[in-house]
């Protein structure tokens, strides 16, 4: 069976789809703006021969490095002026856009690309809690937290699910774990596949970190669920879920992409008609990771 | 220009932080790590990290030292440079050409040798 046949009626031009997954992932960077400007980082990068091209014209730091192999060689990433991040995990800070000065919980950081990005869009003010169960991923959080030049930033190693009650934020990030088909191409020898892992367990957690991702905000506060998989039981199910339990809003997410809404109705269940403003990202639309966004509004 | 910051001591390191209204709050949390590491007990010097040189060198206005890309692979290859300072023996801030902060060098003798992180800038580097 063709991988994600399964998917077939919820993925617009499936053939196209999966030829996708035959290519290789494009190299995208970021451009951190607490250390450099676009425009001087891409004359750095044009004396290597390194050539970008921005991907979304709103977003000046976003770019494509077509032909470059290993951007962590570059003397720039050392530098902390790049990092190098899938295009769609790059939006969801931008989808979530923080503002200077605000409270932030990423409950899931870690390797820190996201929780870094939203220290920048801060401008390295107010405070980010950048938060990782997993002890052995806290070195490359803490690496890339550092590398950044981020200043506004504490970290803790909570379960997400469990993260304590004592305070409220403006702003949660949630990037839940998930079973990452998004990130599959068949261009990979060691791609992971995790088709089937995880299965009722992975959708249970990623449950209780909803809830408790939307229990942390303030009134007013806003939550961005993202997941980096095209299966509905762990995305518009679990948003669903949500809005079943909670008196949650579901807002318009402002990123200028090729996008997808949520679905509606995936074999059995129907989902609220509000997750038509979630979005999804397909590779063959966006060229990235297949990836899924719901923003949501605490009233 | 740490206006605004706090930095506070732990063990052998100190780290800045970013004020904020809502530290207050965090301090209710286990922490693991808080802000940059910024500064760490070396002998009798206290030596600044490289990262703390990256994000405030630009407002350095003494101690530095310019090199090209002959001098900094030499340096690279753990090398020592000779400069001409007038300077004391101690840490001097590497940039190159007049923009890019790269870290951390040694001065003494009238030489100059790396203090940058050997695991991260590897012979790979794309200069």
């Amino acid at each position: 069976m063709p991988l994600f046949e399964q998917y077939h009626a919820i993925i617009p031009d499936f053939s196209r789809f999966q030829q996708s997954l035959h290519n290789p992932l494009p190299v995208h960077l970021r451009v951190n703006r607490l250390l450099i400007t676009p425009q001087r980082l891409k004359e750095y990068l044009a004396k290597k021969d390194v050539h970008v091209k921005q991907v979304l014209s709103p977003h000046d730091t976003l770019y494509v490095a077509p032909g470059l192999e290993s951007p962590g060689n570059l003397l720039e990433y050392y530098l902390g002026y790049i990092h190098p991040q899938a295009l769609t995990s790059a939006l969801a800070a931008i989808a979530l856009s923080p503002e200077p000065g605000a409270y932030l919980l990423d409950m899931c950081a870690a390797p820190g690309g996201k929780s870094a990005h939203c220290a920048e869009l801060m401008n390295n003010t107010g405070l980010v809690v950048a938060n990782d169960l997993y002890a052995m991923r806290h070195m490359a959080l803490g690496h890339t937290l550092s590398r950044l030049g981020v200043l506004n930033a504490v970290m803790t190693a909570y379960q997400a699910q469990q993260f304590p009650l004592r305070q409220r934020f403006d702003y949660v990030l949630a990037d839940v774990p998930c079973s990452g088909e998004g990130r599959f191409r068949k261009t990979r020898a060691d791609a992971q596949f995790r088709e089937h892992k995880g299965g009722v367990k992975l959708t249970d957690l990623q449950r209780r970190i909803i809830l408790r991702g939307f229990d942390l905000l303030k009134p007013g506060g806003e939550m961005l669920y993202s997941t980096c998989t095209y299966n509905p039981d762990e995305n518009e199910s679990v948003v669903h879920y949500l809005l079943q339990k909670r008196p949650a809003t579901l807002c318009p997410i402002q990123v200028t992409a090729d996008v997808e809404p949520g679905i509606l109705k995936w074999r059995d269940q129907r989902y609220d008609q509000r997750l038509s403003r979630a979005e999804r990202f397909y590779p063959h639309r966006i060229d990235s990771v297949g990836f899924f966004m719901a923003r949501i509004i605490k009233e | 220009m740490f206006d605004g910051y706090f930095l506070f001591r732990r063990k052998k390191a100190w780290f800045l932080l970013q004020n904020s209204p809502q530290l207050v709050h965090a301090s209710q949390l286990k922490i693991s790590k808080a802000g940059l590491r910024a500064f760490q007990k070396v002998g009798h010097f206290i030596k600044p990290t490289t990262r703390l040189i990256q994000s405030f060198g630009r407002h350095a206005t003494k101690g530095t030292c310019q090199v090209d890309e002959k001098q900094f692979k030499a340096l690279l290859r753990g090398e020592e440079i000779p400069v001409d300072f007038q300077l004391a023996k101690g840490y001097v801030m590497l940039t190159l050409g007049t923009n890019r902060i790269l870290g951390l060098g040694f001065f003494h003798n009238h030489a100059i040798r790396s203090q940058l992180p050997q695991k991260e800038l590897t012979s790979h580097v794309m200069i």
